[in-house]
């Protein structure tokens, strides 16, 4: 059964006011294309939820999609902060759950495990906790059985994962290659998975290899083939980020009114091709190509 | 080997000092900037079975070339393993296998905890940063950690915006009452000295104190009380070699050791 679809239907696939766990970590393996396809669609209410949020975060956040985040940090790495995320938690825009990276990979853990809640041994005596007991998603405890501090954590069970993969075949079957950070756990924990996929391979080959899969097809709610979906951000061992798109866009980032500039130019009104077109055209992207050895 | 450099930069010294602190066979995180430097220099000199993680799912990298962070692939490459963050933050980190955390950090407190959230603007409010990531739970829960932090009054805080990685808490034992399994800081490196840990108060001491520094300028850059004793240790310089394998080997571009 092809799960194969268009961006525009897989982006119908998310609901106003869904709790989305996002692909990317920084700026690897951000699921761009999704998230432009969400802001044109002018999606409202999300809850995103990442261990380290990336430019997809930012973008969702800056076009007003986003009332909540859960999260454990997030930036362009030594490009820039995320501009739009940190200036909307600054003036208490949207809700927040800041907790540890690890914090947020266990709760997702936790959802793909079918558990109620997970311990986790850090966390203790910072000030992360309060904000999270406020919440009615943390609280103090022991453990039942050695009486030792731990923290409890809710589970996560994300509406919907977005995941950005190299390789997929039309079924679903879905690898990724290279540091996964949360994508396993959040994959798991969600009631419905949306991969883009840059090539969609013969199921043979997944069949030949099946070892390799880290998503199976049935796990699958609809798949997506973008090439250089998740520019300017890096997919191993298919391209590098794009240096000065992703300087271009830390400095657009910095206020509202220059980043609703960005996203008029570059996301609203045309569609990932026109995108493409308007970062730079095939000629841009033939200079991303990943060098096979290196991975980058 | 034992040759000292006369002219050397602040952040060298500092790459020196810290990879002086790093041991052979340790699991370490290591963050961007000089810590990673002063992985790869202990890793080339008294350290070669040093592994470094990073948190994004990875085990034993050997760059090639500097990336940008975490994210970027040039700090993948040459990698013995690569899994998820729960391979490396869970079943290394919360299992308690790491040996030691080399850490960054916007504020740091006169019992090594540190802030990795936000500052005050001095115009109100506050300004956040990247946050902490898995900084928690490396402070929490690695055998040990090593801060590194900019020597300013407004580093080196009497008290922190915001508690985000913990390190001795209000005082001895306040970690072990607390339910925090890791050791905590063993030594917070800045550009004017190297702090140790006084184990009868939990505070910070100054262990030795960079070539040029003297004690005044350690108290005025220093915004929490601070004794410096009489007779304190100067910082070791690098030696020829050391300075050689930084400028050669390991920052050839300079991206972290020009100056400063």
């Amino acid at each position: 059964m092809s799960r194969l679809t268009s961006l525009s239907d897989a982006a119908r696939l998310i609901n106003d006011g869904d709790h989305v766990a996002l692909s990317g970590f920084s700026i690897a393996r951000n699921a761009m294309a999704l998230a432009h396809e969400l802001v044109r669609r002018d999606v409202r209410g999300l809850t995103i939820s990442a261990c380290i949020l990336g430019l997809e975060a930012d973008l969702l956040v800056g076009a007003g999609c986003v009332g909540r985040v859960i999260y454990g940090g997030g930036s362009l790495d030594r490009f820039g902060q995320l501009g739009r995320v940190n200036e909307a938690v600054e003036r208490g825009r949207i809700e927040v759950e800041y907790m540890s990276s690890l914090a947020v990979t266990f709760r997702y853990l936790a959802g793909s495990l079918g558990l109620p809640y997970i311990p986790i041994r850090s966390l203790l005596a910072s000030d992360l906790v309060a904000p999270l007991v406020a919440a009615g998603v943390a609280r103090e405890d022991r453990d039942p059985f050695g009486g030792e501090q731990v923290v409890l954590l809710r589970a996560l069970e994300p509406d919907a994962a977005i995941l950005h993969a190299q390789v997929a075949d039309a079924d679903g079957n879905t690898r990724v290659l290279g540091p996964r950070w949360d994508n396993d756990e959040a994959v798991a924990a969600a009631k419905r998975v949306i991969v883009l996929a840059e090539e969609v391979v013969e199921p043979i080959e997944i069949r030949r290899s099946p070892e390799l899969t880290l998503v199976p097809a049935f796990r699958v709610t609809a798949l997506v083939h973008v090439p250089f979906g998740a520019h300017p951000t890096a997919v191993y061992r298919r391209y590098d980020y794009d240096a000065e798109h992703l300087a271009l866009y830390a400095d657009a980032t910095r206020s509202q009114r220059t980043f609703d500039e960005y996203l008029a130019r570059y996301v609203r009104g045309t569609d990932h091709a026109g995108y493409l077109a308007a970062i730079g055209g095939a000629a841009k992207l033939a200079t991303l190509t990943a060098d096979p050895g290196l991975g980058y | 080997m034992t040759t000292t450099i006369e002219s050397f930069t602040t952040s060298e010294l500092m790459v020196v000092a810290g990879a002086r602190e790093l041991r052979d066979g340790e699991l370490a995180f290591v963050g961007l900037g000089i810590p990673q430097l002063a992985a790869a220099l202990a890793q080339r000199t008294h350290a070669p079975r040093l592994v470094v993680l990073n948190e994004i799912g990875l085990a034993d990298p050997h760059p090639v070339a500097f990336g940008v962070g975490n994210a970027d692939p040039r700090h993948w490459y040459g990698a013995s393993f690569m899994g998820s963050f729960n391979d490396v933050m869970g079943k290394l980190l919360h299992r308690g296998l790491v040996d030691v955390g080399f850490l960054g950090a916007l504020e740091v407190d006169a019992h090594g905890n540190a802030n990795a959230t936000q500052v005050p603007r001095v115009t109100g409010g506050i300004r956040r940063f990247g946050g902490g990531g898995g900084a928690n739970d490396i402070a929490s829960l690695a055998r040990s950690t090593i801060l590194i932090v900019r020597h300013e009054r407004r580093k080196l805080v009497e008290r922190l915006t915001h508690l985000t990685n913990p390190g001795f808490l209000d005082g001895p034992g306040a970690r072990e009452r607390g339910g925090l399994r890791g050791g905590g800081p063993r030594r917070v490196l800045t550009d004017k000295c190297v702090f140790g840990v006084d184990e009868s108060t939990a505070r910070l001491v100054v262990h030795s104190i960079h070539p040029g520094v003297t004690a005044d300028d350690l108290r005025e850059a220093t915004g929490f009380a601070l004794d410096v004793p009489k007779h304190v240790a100067t910082t070791e310089p690098p030696s020829a070699e050391e300075i050689r394998l930084i400028r050669e080997v390991i920052d050839p571009e300079r991206r972290y050791t020009k100056s400063l």
